[in-house]
């Protein structure tokens, strides 16, 4: 009582006591557990997850019916909260296709989750076996203590399901509430659907490799990345017809992607190094500088390397994946090239009881490129058009090239490393200029995308990128053997690094269809 | 526990971790309260019920607890709102509360004009002496608040009885008027009292839903849950100039031109007198006025061929649907905002409440002109915030009710102001001409919420002093305050809302402020003691004592809840609906007005209420050839986002910038490309805003969402004459490309 508020036993003020009774939290304990008290919980939900446990050649999938999706988001809201996520993680994503239906206006909020794929792109990818498809329910689950946060899945995955968790060093994904399907519990998004937008049912995993097989026939949603890759089981289903040239709500919207520059630092000089292993075997005269160069560029690289992982002291899995992973693939072949790579160097400075044959550099050289094989095919095999094998392909092997002719030029001019240099230049000239041509092309595809983020969002970098390579060309061009070459080395690795930032840069990553942008 | 499969295997291999730190941060356990599973690390020790703080649908939300402090929520499955749902808003509505702009102290801007933290006996003595200053030398009349539809019903009294009853002033209104007040009008000269009639069950119940106005499927997703249980295969008409989410989801989509929503509907009515499908029995025995409204229509341009070509409806759609209506089935009306921000929306909503009452679908399940309502506590702020009408629907202009009031509160009957208070826009101009020297904000971001904001910019300079009280010290309003007092926010105090079917329900003190800020409720009583009126207000010592003086502030009037004993009997009931008179022995849990035909006008009939359509108050014309239209944006988005900003699900779910939609056709032709910047003018204002082109904006219109503060300027100051609603859904504009 306001006039109580001097008249009280104590010294307290009436804003000290204010603030105090604000600070007590006087919820009474007798108010709380009135209800659920007892017995088990199934919720209202039965109708929407199947009564059997799938058969053989069977597994769960989601089911939207589009047509009681009307875009109120509950569905992510709810399962960031029943599952305990971060903050800012979500494992359903919302977003909005919009189109002409029967010459009136389209739009349809789409809910998005882990597809399940029946070929998931992340278990093939994951180097580490983090992945399980669960033999009974086709479940794709993660194991997050098995995670090494490589994040290579992230990439893998055409849907952008994965999310990487920066605090926990690990990617976490939806496992279709396993747990709570596990005692008959609906997932939360299912839980949470105000509208039983969002079921689970059981599909045959060969219709949906069948629906996969035919690289011509609509996507399985407008907008949404095509199932031939990783056959994704969700089905989005409605009794009106849906568009199909819909196109998502952010599908001019340019997407700069991470730049990890770990993986930017690891690539270049990975690739450096190899070039200037080559160059060691080719001018032996030069070997060691050019050994110590190609190591010091190796130990580097793969230090980087190292800083990518979200738990590094867990790497040593790495080679559990080797029968499917190419990222397994590498870093195995990589493990083998610095050792090999170091011995040599070693042995240059070193006097041994015996000699070492030549071919042991040659053997090494071979090795390192094969290392380089498999990092293409790391980025080729996520599907995405700017990393394809030619392209990824080009820019790899072209700066071992570059590499090459430059170690060359600087430690022993030789027309050779001429030769080196212009066909890397020439690789990666015709690289960016089939790039740049996509910029004519009337459809927002991914190509085009990809040259847009370079020349919108990157404009500088790009411009740097062939300053530095050209002009660090030139350098070595003119001033072969000379402190002025070294100076032309060092612009040209800028050079290659700022392709390598632009290479994560303008991908265009495929996802579901987003919402409005801005 | 019954298994179906196997859980996820715990025990690890030598390559194979399936266990460990961090799969415990997630991996799910059976936890209790009816919760199911959930993960180890946010399993609580108890739970509790409160009613989402943001808009008028009223959820109830199962706070989970540990050691007494909320660190999750889910939907209460109990409660007959929401039956286990929420939309995403309600399940962020934590994230807010744990934001770091929150207000923590109280604020006084130094002579260097920076805002300094003082201790709350600075704060208090400031706001007195300078409110005292003013009312001194200009009069009570020169002090006047503006408030809220987002605090508890208690706190809102509480306010209105300070400021007028204690401190002395007269004039103070909400951001209802910003949104009510159009519904709140038309109820009371068609009913004789603001009573939306409904409930929610109504939305099961009903055979032809009409939709006007509302994007219900985003503004109100759990109101458009129960139009989806609803199993009698219902004609879902919705009205509105966008194809809107809603409509996609409805069976008829009318998209008429903007503005044409009072011709439409007078031609609809004049359709259904033609075809006489009228309840000529109810109209007699409940109704006045059907003879002049059938002359009007009769004798007005409301033929199908005019009004087809008024509101490019063809007439085919509008016969089709007088037939449905006609052919017996149960028509329920349901509005929001497209209607209520209209400069003539109290006839538009009178409209729909003729038709109900011509046809005699009021009253009985499935039926009504129901308005829906905006924020979680807009109709707590239509009974009893003490401003527009004196506490619990009374009026200040009536002797009777203030000593009726003044008896119960044990006041002087000469405390009670005898005149009604200005209306939102009536005090802006006040303070604009000089008249209202001191302005006290609570709740409220009217420096973005404000319709021609440019036109309020210019207001701050005018005023001696102005507070803010605010659970945030950024937004845009408080950074113009001289005083700003932090306010704890839903979930950190106690009290009371009312939905828009009339439930109160309860929330809760489920957190701790953080810093000093304190409830509003405190936060009044405080300033009832600096200012030396503590003891008109030694009653009001908590919100439950006031929500018992609302029983007997209410006691014979139509919204009565003298049967409600206190807040306990609230939460047994899963809220309670008024009316409930003392006495009532036993009620539905889903109650609706007018069952019985008798409507709050003394002689117990409702009116037929009706104006010719007015002109526009800004055509579009060759200079500003494009209608602005603005509105809702998201389901995640609420009003000027100072707390929907705050949560990162909730950013995730909206575009992060403002943008307008555009018909593609209309961008081809400016030569606009798909997220362009535009400048969008208007006679008020230009802003620079991203194009969103799409089909679902009709061509001639843009659409802007109301949640980017940008978007103000370019609105214009026009108000419906009868609820001083301002009109933020049509003037004209202009594009370029930027």
């Amino acid at each position: 009582m306001i006039s109580n508020f001097q008249s009280a036993d104590t010294d307290e003020t009436p804003i000290d006591r204010l603030l105090r009774e604000q600070a007590q939290l006087q919820t009474p304990v007798t108010d709380f557990s009135r209800r659920f008290d007892e017995g088990e919980f199934e919720g209202p939900f039965r109708e929407l997850i199947p009564l059997e446990n799938p058969k053989e050649g069977e597994q769960f999938a989601f089911e939207v019916d589009l047509d009681r999706c009307t875009g109120c988001k509950a569905c992510v809201a709810g399962c960031h909260s029943l599952n305990g996520l971060e903050e800012h993680e979500t494992w359903r994503d919302v977003g909005l296709i919009q189109g002409v239906r029967d010459e009136k206006a389209y739009q349809q909020t789409i809910t998005t989750a882990c597809h399940h794929c029946v070929d998931p792109g992340c278990l093939n990818g994951c180097p580490v076996d983090a992945y399980e498809k669960d033999p009974k329910t086709g479940i794709v689950l993660h194991l997050d203590d098995q995670c090494i946060g490589c994040q290579y899945c992230v990439l893998k995955c055409p849907y952008d399901v994965p999310k990487y968790s920066k605090r926990l060093g690990i990617v976490r994904k939806c496992d279709m509430c396993y747990n709570r399907l596990s005692v008959g519990e609906a997932p939360a998004c299912v839980q949470s659907c105000p509208t039983e937008a969002i079921r689970i049912t059981t599909v045959k995993k060969t219709d949906k490799e069948g629906a996969a097989a035919i690289a011509s026939a609509p996507a399985f949603l407008p907008a949404a990345p095509h199932q031939s890759y990783t056959k994704p089981t969700t089905a989005y289903v409605s009794t009106r017809s849906v568009p199909q040239d819909a196109v998502a709500g952010d599908a001019t919207a340019l997407r700069p992607q991470h730049a990890h520059w770990p993986l930017v630092i690891m690539l270049a000089l990975t690739q450096i190094s190899v070039g200037l292993a080559a160059a060691a075997a080719i001018w032996t005269t030069r070997q060691p500088a050019l050994l110590v160069a190609s190591s010091v560029f190796a130990m580097i690289g793969l230090a980087a390397s190292v800083l990518h992982l979200g738990q590094p002291l867990k790497a040593w899995r790495a080679f559990l994946g080797v029968t499917h992973s190419w990222l397994s693939r590498e870093i195995v072949t990589f493990g083998g090239y610095a050792p090999l790579l170091f011995g040599l160097t070693a042995a240059q400075f070193i006097s041994l009881p015996f000699e070492i044959p030549a071919f042991a550099l040659w053997a090494t050289v071979a090795v390192g490129f094969a290392g380089v094989f498999t990092s293409v095919m790391i980025y080729a095999d996520t599907q995405r058009p700017f990393w394809k094998f030619a392209f990824s392909g080009s820019r790899f092997f072209g700066t071992s090239l570059i590499a090459l002719g430059a170690g060359g030029c600087v430690f022993g001019s030789c027309p050779m490393s001429f030769i080196a240099l212009t066909l890397g230049l020439v690789l990666k000239a015709m690289v960016d200029i089939t790039g740049m041509i996509e910029l004519c092309n009337p459809e927002f595809g991914p190509g085009k995308h990809s040259a847009l983020i370079q020349l919108e969002c990157e404009r500088e970098v790009f411009i740097s990128r062939w300053l530095f390579t050209l002009v660090g060309i030139a350098m070595l061009w003119f001033g072969a053997q000379s402190a002025f070459a070294l100076g032309g080395a060092l612009l040209i690795l800028g050079g290659e690094i700022t392709e390598r930032y632009l290479f994560f840069r303008a991908v265009a990553a495929p996802k579901m269809p987003g919402g409005i942008a801005s | 526990m019954k298994t179906r499969f196997a859980p996820r295997p715990e025990s690890n291999t030598a390559f194979r971790q399936w266990n460990g730190p961090l799969t415990k941060e997630i991996v799910q356990r059976p936890s209790e309260f009816g919760l199911g599973q959930l993960p180890q690390r946010t399993q609580p020790d108890a739970t509790t019920d409160s009613v989402c703080g943001y808009c008028g649908t009223g959820c109830s939300l199962k706070v989970h607890l540990k050691d007494s402090e909320a660190i999750n929520l889910s939907a209460n499955q109990s409660y007959p709102v929401n039956m286990g749902m929420a939309c995403p808003k309600g399940w962020e509505a934590l994230a807010p509360l744990s934001a770091p702009d929150r207000a923590t102290t109280p604020l006084l801007r130094n002579e260097a004009g920076e805002m300094e933290p003082i201790s709350w006996e600075k704060a208090m003595e400031t706001l007195v002496s300078r409110f005292k200053g003013i009312k001194e030398q200009h009069g009570g009349e020169a002090l006047s608040w503006l408030s809220t539809g987002q605090i508890p019903s208690e706190e809102m009294a509480f306010l209105g009885s300070l400021c007028k009853f204690g401190i002395g002033m007269v004039h103070g209104d909400g951001n209802t008027r910003q949104c009510m007040a159009t519904a709140v009008t038309a109820y009371k000269q068609s009913f004789g009292f603001d009573s939306p009639p409904y409930t929610y069950q109504d939305f099961e119940e009903s055979d032809v839903l009409v939709f006007i106005g509302s994007n219900a499927c985003i503004a109100h997703p759990i109101m458009w849950q129960r139009v989806m249980r609803n199993r009698r295969n219902p004609d879902i008409y919705v009205i509105d100039p966008r194809r809107t989410e809603t409509a996609m989801a409805a069976t008829h989509h009318l998209q008429l031109k903007p503005k044409a929503d009072l011709t439409l509907l007078y031609g609809l009515a004049r359709l259904l007198i033609e075809k006489d499908y009228i309840d000529h029995d109810y109209v007699a025995a409940h109704t006045e006025g059907f003879e002049d409204f059938r002359a009007f229509l009769l004798n007005g341009p409301y033929g199908l061929a005019e009004v087809s070509a008024e509101s490019g409806i063809e007439e085919s759609a509008l016969i089709e649907l007088a037939q449905k209506i006609g052919s017996g089935k149960r028509l329920s009306f349901w509005w929001t905002m497209g209607v209520n921000q209209s400069y003539e929306g109290t006839r538009v909503a009178q409209a729909m409440i003729n038709i109900c009452l011509m046809t005699g679908n009021i009253g009985k399940p499935g039926t009504g002109a129901n308005s829906i309502t905006g924020q979680c506590n807009a109709m707590g702020s239509r009974l009893f915030s003490n401003s527009t009408n004196l506490l619990g629907g009374h009026k200040f202009t009536s002797a009777e009710d203030r000593a009726k009031i003044a008896g119960i509160l044990k006041i002087d009957e000469s405390d009670i102001p005898q005149k009604d208070s200005l209306a939102f826009d009536q005090i802006l101009e006040g303070v604009e001409e000089g008249r209202i020297k001191g302005l006290w904000i609570i709740a409220t971001n009217t420096a973005h919420s404000w319709i021609n904001q440019n036109r309020w910019n210019r207001l701050r300079e005018k005023l001696d002093f102005l507070v803010v009280q605010d659970m945030y010290h950024n937004t845009v309003t408080a950074q113009a305050a001289d005083l700003v007092l932090p306010a704890a926010g839903w979930g950190e105090k106690e009290g009371t809302f009312i939905n828009s079917e009339r439930r109160i329900g309860r929330i809760r003190k489920v957190r701790r402020a953080p810093g000093q800020a304190l409830a509003d409720f405190h936060i009044f009583q405080l300033i009832a003691h600096y200012w030396g009126c503590g003891e008109k207000f030694a009653r009001w010592t908590s919100p439950e004592a006031v929500f018992k003086i609302f029983t007997e502030v209410t006691q014979g009037q139509p919204c009565d809840i003298s049967g409600i004993k206190d807040y306990k009997m609230l939460e047994e009931n899963g809220g309670i609906q008024w009316p409930l008179p003392a006495g009532t022995e036993t009620f539905e849990k889903q109650r609706r007005l007018f069952a019985d035909g008798k409507y709050f006008h003394p002689n117990g009939r409702a009116k037929f209420l009706f104006d010719a359509p007015q002109a526009l108050p800004e055509s579009t014309d060759e200079e500003f050839p494009f209608v602005l239209l603005t509105g809702r944006g998201s389901s995640s988005q609420w009003h000027t986002q100072t707390r929907t900003s705050k949560s990162d699900v909730l950013r995730k779910l909206y575009p992060a910038k403002a943008y307008i939609e555009m018909n593609p056709e209309d961008a081809q032709r400016l030569g606009i490309k798909q997220d362009d910047q535009v400048v969008v003018r208007s006679r008020r204002g230009a802003i620079t805003i991203a194009a969103h082109l799409t089909p679902i904006t009709q061509v001639g219109a843009i659409f802007a969402p109301m949640h980017y503060r940008e978007v103000n300027q370019l609105t214009m100051s026009s108000f419906d004459p009868h609820s001083r609603e301002p009109s933020y859904k049509h003037c004209a504009v202009q594009i370029r490309k930027a």
